[in-house]
């Protein structure tokens, strides 16, 4: 047990290491107090909601590098940005709901109160399937949901492998 | 492509709203189910330019004109009738009064009894309106859902499994139904427990507006409850819970009804009913938020039979000809709001068929 070496009163329970190519070159320890003034530690961060690892697990989705872009990027259907879409709440075409997903996800659980769709389908009515990768993707994206609130990490990013891969077939073909 | 609404008499005893029948018709004027749908392979309306707008109406007025529908249609461009023909439409809950003013290509299809209105090229794509009289949500329902069939077998739709029914706006998304029911409380409103009954709506996320009049100020004691959640709920479950809390409603303001015209209420009830008559008989001027009031007293006089000689659909009918689009289409001029005014007081007498 150590006592914060800013304080020198509380307990330790940080302890920063000092890292130079790899080789511990120093350390400090300091109370959860201390390291959070000191801008060492995060404040202490509130449980997430199962809605918010889905979406920072949805938001990998599309290869890391195009992470940053969806966020920042219009969409490729319609050219609408997220400045738009934030400013109007109104979205330009179908393909807004997946640009725009990680943003959508919780307005509609704030307006709504659910994230998806019950009741009527025109591939019931119509008699005339959906292609079978979207109803793959949903059901895939259904099942992660339902990995992440059951806290089975392990399925939920094997899970989001499965999705990566499914969604990388779909742009190689369109 | 183009009808218009045809002239004189008889379309006055058309409409939904104005029949008086229905269940629960002493109450609740009108049941409407709205469903919103986009066509697959065209922009949403914040990104459809005017030249895909045109194509989109003009394609989907093709497709709904094939043979089988079982509606008889009458499509009407909004651009091919005047300013005063549009707020007529807007006053007969055809359109909204954004279709109205919009500036882009756009269209309604009517049908002969005015019980179904679709709107193109409004926020959404389509927007199909079904109208029934009194409190008539399975049958409005069903018969939107049989349209809805139609449509969908003769345009491609967007949507999704995940999403359902892709709509510009994320209030619409999923089932894109609003079903919304028109009642007449004056009850609550005299007995000032409007609130109260209102909040009991709002807790289970339906939405409560006065009909009439701009804000949250319902004139003429007119509201309208509809759902606000369209995503994660069936459309048996919305309808389920407009029924729910429109039942309620109905039965609380029949209670304070009976409670108003007891005992000592009873004679200032009264006195409100008749005072309202009378300006109707007698005033000169009539502002619409006057008319508005006085309508629904006597509205109320007629359903408790505390007046007769009336008839509650030509209640309804001045209720409408009382707004300034039809009273103006009416008098077959531009009518300044002064002149409306003295207009309006001449024409609610007329309609109610009463001889000063």
């Amino acid at each position: 047990m150590q006592y914060c070496s800013a304080c020198q009163t509380a307990i330790a329970s940080v302890v920063i290491l000092d890292l130079n190519q790899g080789a511990v070159t120093g350390s400090q320890h300091l109370c959860p107090a201390c390291a959070e003034q000191l801008g060492v530690a995060q404040p202490k961060t509130p449980t997430k909601f199962s809605a918010e690892i889905l979406e920072d697990l949805l938001g990998g989705l599309k290869s890391s590098g195009q992470t940053a872009r969806q966020r920042t990027e219009a969409c490729p259907g319609c050219g609408m940005t997220p400045q738009d879409f934030r400013a109007k709440g109104r979205l330009g075409c179908p393909r807004c709901y997946d640009t725009f997903r990680a943003d959508l996800l919780p307005l509609l659980q704030r307006i709504h109160e659910a994230q998806s769709h019950r009741g009527r389908l025109p591939g019931r009515i119509a008699e005339a399937p959906p292609p079978v990768d979207d109803r793959n993707l949903a059901a895939l994206r259904k099942k992660l949901e339902d990995a992440v609130r059951g806290e089975r990490y392990e399925d939920a990013a094997r899970l989001r492998d499965e999705l990566r891969r499914l969604e990388r077939g779909e742009e190689t073909r369109s | 492509m183009t009808g218009k609404p045809k002239d004189g008499e008889p379309e006055y005893q058309a409409g939904a709203w104005l029949r008086g029948d229905g269940p629960e018709s002493d109450i609740a004027l009108c049941t409407r189910v709205r469903l919103a749908r986009n066509v697959q392979g065209y922009h949403f309306s914040p990104r459809l330019d005017d030249t895909e707008a045109r194509e989109l109406r003009d394609f989907v007025i093709d497709r709904l004109q094939k043979p089988g529908l079982s509606e008889k249609l009458t499509i009407i461009d909004l651009d091919s009738i005047d300013e005063l023909e549009r707020s007529v439409l807007v006053e007969r809950h055809l359109i909204s009064r954004e279709l109205a003013a919009s500036k882009r290509p756009r269209a309604v299809a009517i049908d002969a009894d005015e019980s179904v209105a679709i709107m193109l090229n409004e926020e959404d794509h389509l927007r199909m309106q079904v109208f029934a009289s009194g409190l008539e949500l399975d049958g409005a329902w069903q018969r939107a859902e049989r349209l809805d069939d139609c449509l969908i077998q003769r345009v491609p739709i967007a949507w999704s499994e995940e999403f359902g029914f892709e709509t510009s706006c994320p209030t619409n998304i999923g089932t894109g139904l609003r079903l919304s029911v028109m009642l007449h409380l004056p009850g609550l409103v005299w007995s000032e427990d409007v609130e109260r009954a209102t909040n009991v709506a709002q807790k289970i996320h339906l939405a409560v507006r006065g009909l009439y009049g701009e804000g949250s100020r319902a004139l003429g004691d007119f509201y309208q409850v509809s759902n606000q959640i369209t995503l994660g709920r069936d459309e048996k479950e919305i309808l389920g819970d407009v029924r729910l809390a429109v039942g309620r409603l109905v039965k609380w303001e029949r209670e304070v009804r009976e409670a108003l015209l007891r005992g000592g209420a009873r004679v200032k009830t009264l006195d409100r009913i008749h005072r309202a008559l009378g300006t109707i008989e007698r005033a000169q001027i009539l502002t619409s938020e006057e008319s508005l009031g006085c309508l629904s007293a006597l509205r109320f006089g007629i359903e408790e039979d505390v007046l007769t000689g009336f008839r509650v659909a030509d209640v309804n009918k001045a209720l409408l000809m009382s707004q300034p689009g039809h009273l103006q289409r009416h008098s077959r001029q531009v009518l300044g709001p002064e002149e409306r005014d003295q207009r309006r007081a001449q024409l609610l007498r007329e309609v109610l068929k009463i001889e000063v």
